[in-house]
């Protein structure tokens, strides 16, 4: 009987067995085909951008998002049977929808609803879910948006976030993302993507052959990104950007008169030629015209905080308004908006303060004075006497005559001579921005043995040549022409076929006043500034304060209450990078000159410190009338203006650069501004920096506008952003400064 | 066949003081040869089936490999003790047993809702499995104490009694998966020694009962009830028996897919790549060998234990005594139940039980327990001279 159970059970299996593997493996392996998993990441809630202050500058909005499903909408005849109905509740019309379909069917999630509709309202969602008979494969979902409720103040440092494009989709997929995510594109957004992005939740569904859920098998919650909040405080952001775009402004329209401290660029009759020719006549588009109104497209300002490397402000004009990113406007909108263009002039979508590539003009000169003391060159002692130009002495008079440039002005005076200032110290040379001192200092550092390669060195520790590292995306190296630079710009055709493919003497003295072959972002130059303030500290500027644990919570008036979040990550501490050296008997001299830029009455203080000034005190300087009614006792201030020439070296290609620092260590403010071809340093970089010192002095935001919440988008407007204006623009003017750097 | 069992003494060159009825050399080889051929065919399917699963894909056959040598210690152990011995200490081995029981209900480590074993460190030791033997034994020497052709009715009783007290314990614990392995015993060595069927007809109420009880007084837990539920409804769309229909269904792709001539080793796409089938190693071995050997695969595997079955069968008539017999009546029906059960649920005639399959399935417990069962049969066979 035992037996007889054995045989039984076995042969129970052995038929069971023999059905399922010998007759029915074929169709079981089609159900197995079928049964697939499907894995829908759960995107998280994107972390939060603050300022100093809490003010929420990028927040998160729920959205309904109409969505379709794949199997209905690649039909053709029901997906036109759908958008036709569902064109009129959702008010788009049925050929938005239908390029819609057409431009993201290849490219959003297969496995999720497509997105047809985005930012839907509760009505019309209601509308449409009561008739979700007539709309079969229809859904709604909630989403996140991004919304910037300050824009378009700090767009550049904010940045925007863009869907996944053909050149990003493979990395970003990579690392876990699905097609339908938006990433960070530009500003914080983009460099802190990682922090803000959170992780990925997901479900795993079982679907069976009709692509129908079938059921859950595991589910993990998202997590939300870390929110961040910035070292820039938006009143004084604002003031800066009303400050910048004032300016630029006022230097596109200049009186033409001759009697006029600020007028516009002139190109005057040439004495030496009777026949009527202008001095500029090589000028094609100007060469007839006497007045010339400087084009002031672009700039921009940096206020760092300069005992722990903070920006506190980052302003660049052409600014444009982020929110145009989530607008959802149409390719013809968004190109007119931010057209395409060759002209660095135009582009919108570049923030000048890290991307811009610049000479710097004299603003170096600071620089190249520690360099000349630090490698035991000068001291701040010896006199040299300027006569208004330089001829090289390395050179012999024959290749001169053969055409070679040997000899270097200063910067011309009014009636179009270079100026002369006599016998000049380094502190003097500073103070008056004397050319041919610098172009002396330069030929130096070419012909002695080795000094080439420590100036660039020297440069180079004052931040000049190298990324500075701020927490910001695209930012440039900067330049400082060596022999291999030089080779390489030859080679690729930047400089012209005849050009030397090695660093000769004319580069350097170029070099010495910024010109040239040197070039440098203003928040270098803002950094290598701040590192004279502190006395010697270089630091990795940033621009992220703290990183807080995810979800901070809100307070009124569009706040986060930060003191109720968790810091996660601070980068308060500053971060220093090295250490200069300087003594007093280097540093004083250059404090002293760029002192003396501003206010000439701090020369007496500065005598006490055991400065020795030349018996014959040189002209006024550069910036003494600018800043005549600055409130020097509120916030003493040092700086050096500089003017960059431009193609053609035409006067209405110069570009205007200021840099100037706090000399009071309780309110550490470092500030460079630079206007591309608005005119000489003191006549529109140093007004903006003037006014922000003035505001950090007088107090914020006092006196300047309040920072209110940005009204709704005008989807109409023509412009990237609306135009703005400083409220109170006495600041910006002053005295003219007689002498043209 | 007959040269084995008419084995003539050694010619007297090699082996002079060794009897030919010396235990030693009445070893039944080709059972041995079986059982080491189940024994590695097993460790190589835990391997298939464990190794895309764990961060080291040798994680599983690592271990089942170090549990196969404790098996063949534990083996060797038994079969050089006369099972004429052990019928003296079954009773010790007997109460050893229940109280073991006993306290893993009381104390054991709680897992998936059941109290199943004692966590030593490293291993899981399952009191329940070596009940099998210990239970197998104790009847076995109970029965065969009455000399009679037909087995008492008292005696009857008294064995059931016998095997009825573990047997509840294992359903408190609750494992209906062994307590029916431990009924199947019970019948198997009662139908040979000569119970009517009557008895057998009572066994089969009695043990339906005790599950109905079980089921009703809530000792069974909802998991193992649904497990029933699943196999009576393989189609609902009930969310939460859902999840007890996927690994069986699972299951019976995965082997029916594997088609005459399988997928090929490692080949299989959802024993070798997905974790579709969860414990596959453990529960659903079958599968793994059906997914990537097909029906041959699972032939041969099926012919093997076919094999082991008559080679038992033909030890329980070579036996010397009727102890003997009846061990090996035992250790039959079980290696019969075990086997038809898992791979009937395996193919999806059955309700899932956690019962491993012999030799193949991952787990110390079981495989040492299957050994020292052989071994008793070895001892059997190897004795049934004197």
């Amino acid at each position: 009987m035992l037996a007889l159970v054995a045989v039984l059970l076995v042969g129970a299996l052995g038929t069971r067995l023999w059905f399922l593997q010998g007759v029915q493996s074929a169709t079981f392996q089609l159900t197995l085909d079928a049964a697939k998993r499907r894995e829908v990441t759960l995107p998280p809630e994107r972390g939060r951008i603050f300022d100093s202050d809490g003010r929420i500058l990028a927040d998160n909005d729920r959205v309904l998002t109409v969505t379709a499903e794949w199997a209905v909408i690649r039909r053709n005849s029901s997906r036109a049977m759908l958008f036709e109905r569902l064109s009129g509740w959702v008010k788009v019309p049925v050929a938005d929808l239908e390029q819609r379909f057409q431009e993201g069917k290849d490219f959003f999630d297969p496995l999720l609803p497509m997105p047809l509709v985005e930012d839907v309202d509760e009505a019309t969602v209601q509308n449409i879910l009561e008739r979700s008979e007539d709309f079969p494969g229809i859904d709604v979902v909630e989403q996140w948006r991004r919304v910037y409720p300050f824009a378009p103040l700090a767009s550049h440092v904010v940045g925007y976030m863009g869907a996944l494009d053909e050149d990003n989709i493979d990395e970003y997929l990579a690392r876990g993302y699905n097609r339908n995510e938006r990433v960070g594109q530009f500003g914080i957004e983009a460099s802190m993507e990682a922090e803000l992005h959170g992780t990925w939740g997901k479900q795993v569904w079982e679907i069976d052959a009709a692509g129908n859920t079938v059921r859950l098998l595991e589910e993990v919650e998202p997590v939300a990104g870390n929110d961040l909040q910035l070292s820039i405080d938006l009143d004084l952001q604002q003031y800066a950007e009303q400050a910048l775009e004032t300016k630029l402004k006022q230097r596109r329209d200049l009186p033409t008169d001759p009697k006029e401290a600020d007028r516009a660029a002139q190109n005057p009759l040439d004495p030496k030629k009777e026949n009527g020719e202008r001095v500029y006549s090589s000028s094609e588009d100007f060469g007839m015209q006497e007045w010339i109104q400087y084009k002031a497209p672009a700039g921009s300002v940096v206020v760092l905080n300069h005992l722990n490397g903070q920006v506190l402000a980052m302003a660049s004009y052409p600014t444009f308004d982020n929110r145009w990113f989530n607008a959802g406007i149409s390719k013809e909108k968004f190109d007119q908006l931010f057209p395409q263009s060759d002209d660095p002039d135009k582009s919108i979508l570049v923030n000048r303060a890290v991307q811009g590539r610049y000479n710097i003009g004299s603003t170096i000169k600071p620089f190249m004075a520690w360099s000349a003391m630090h490698s035991g060159l000068i001291t701040a002692g010896d006199v040299y006497e300027d006569n208004g130009t330089y001829k090289l002495t390395s050179v012999d008079k024959e290749v001169c005559a053969e055409g070679v440039r040997c000899e270097f002005k200063n910067a011309v005076d009014p009636f179009g001579l270079p100026s002369r200032y006599g016998p000049v110290q380094l502190e003097d040379a500073l103070a008056v921005s004397s050319d041919a001192f610098f172009y002396r200092l330069g030929e130096q550092f070419y012909i002695l043995e080795g000094r080439r390669d420590e100036l660039k060195a020297d440069l180079m520790e004052f931040g000049f040549g190298a990324d500075t590292g701020i927490d910001l995306p695209f930012e440039w190296d900067g330049r400082i022409p060596d022999d291999a630079i030089k080779e390489e710009l030859v080679d690729i055709g930047v400089l012209a076929k005849g050009e030397a493919p090695r660093l000769v003497v004319g580069d350097l003295v170029q070099v010495a006043i910024g010109q040239g072959l040197f070039a440098s972002t203003p928040l270098q130059l803002a950094n290598a500034y701040a590192a004279i303030a502190n006395r010697g500290f270089v630091m990795r500027p940033h621009i992220v304060k703290n990183i807080y644990a995810p979800l901070t919570p809100d307070r009124a008036g569009g706040f986060a209450d930060l003191a109720a979040g968790t810091v996660v990550v601070s980068y308060e501490t500053p971060e220093i990078k090295h250490q200069l050296q300087m003594p007093p008997e280097q540093y004083l001299p250059i404090i002293a000159g760029l002192t003396r830029v501003i206010c000439p009455e701090y020369r007496e203080r500065l005598e006490s410190c055991g400065v020795v000034f030349p018996e014959n005190r040189p002209r006024s300087t550069t910036g003494e009338k600018l800043f005549k009614d600055y409130p020097h006792d509120l916030l003493p201030i040092a700086g050096k203006t500089g003017t960059a020439q431009g193609a053609g070296q035409y006067p209405w290609n110069d570009s205007s650069a200021f840099g100037a620092f706090s000399l009071d260590p309780t309110q550490p403010y470092t500030v460079v501004a630079y206007l591309e071809k608005s005119g000489y340093g003191s006549k529109a970089a140093a007004p903006v920096v003037k006014c922000i010192f003035t505001a950090l002095a007088e107090g914020l935001p006092g006196g300047t506008d309040e920072v209110l919440p940005a009204a709704p988008l005008e989807l109409n407007s023509p412009y990237p952003a609306p135009p703005k204006e400083l409220a109170d623009q006495t600041c910006l003017g002053g005295y003219d400064a007689s002498v043209s750097e | 066949m007959t040269s084995l069992l008419t084995r003539r003494p050694d010619s007297g060159l090699g082996n002079v003081r060794s009897s030919p009825s010396d235990p030693s050399r009445n070893i039944d080889w080709f059972l041995m040869f079986l059982q080491a051929t189940l024994a590695t065919i097993g460790c190589f399917v835990v391997y298939s089936a464990s190794r895309t699963k764990q961060a080291d894909p040798f994680q599983y056959v690592t271990r089942q490999v170090v549990f196969a040598f404790v098996a063949v210690v534990a083996m060797v152990i038994v079969m050089s003790v006369d099972y004429e011995m052990l019928r003296e200490r079954a009773r010790f081995l007997y109460g050893c047993t229940i109280m073991m029981l006993v306290l893993v209900v009381v104390a054991g480590t709680v897992s998936g809702g059941a109290r199943l074993s004692f966590d030593l460190g490293p291993i899981k030791l399952q009191p329940a499995e070596f009940a099998k033997a210990t239970v197998l034994l104790a009847l076995a020497a109970y029965l065969s104490e009455d000399r009679s052709e037909e087995v008492s009715y008292p005696r009857f009783l008294g064995g059931l009694i016998m095997v009825g007290v573990p047997t509840a314990l294992i359903i408190i614990q609750p494992d209906l998966g062994t307590a029916s392995v431990m009924v199947a015993m019970a019948m198997g060595v009662l139908l040979v020694a000569g119970a009517k069927p009557k008895y057998i007809a009572l066994i089969t109420l009695m043990s339906v009962a005790t599950v109905i009880a079980a089921v009703v007084s809530g000792v069974v837990n909802r998991y193992q009830l649904r497990r029933i539920e699943a196999f009576f409804d393989q189609n609902s769309t009930d969310a939460v028996l859902k999840d007890y229909i996927y690994q069986p269904r699972n299951a019976v792709r995965a082997i029916a897919t594997g088609g005459v001539r399988g997928k090929g080793w490692l080949d299989g796409q959802m024993t070798n790549s997905r974790n579709d089938i969860p414990v596959q190693w453990a529960d659903f071995p079958f599968s793994a060998v059906g997914e990537q050997f097909g029906l041959i695969g699972c032939a041969v595997i099926l012919g093997l234990f076919v094999l082991m079955l008559l080679r038992i069968w033909r030890i329980a008539h070579l036996s010397k005594d009727m102890l003997g017999t009846y061990i090996c009546a035992g250790v039959f029906t079980m290696i019969l139940w075990q086997v038809f059960q898992n791979a009937a649920m395996t193919i999806g005639i059955m309700p899932v039980t956690g019962l491993p399959m012999p030799f193949i399935s991952y787990g110390g417990s079981s495989l040492v327990t299957f050994f020292v069962l052989l071994a008793l049969v070895q001892s059997v066979h190897m004795r049934r001279y004197r």
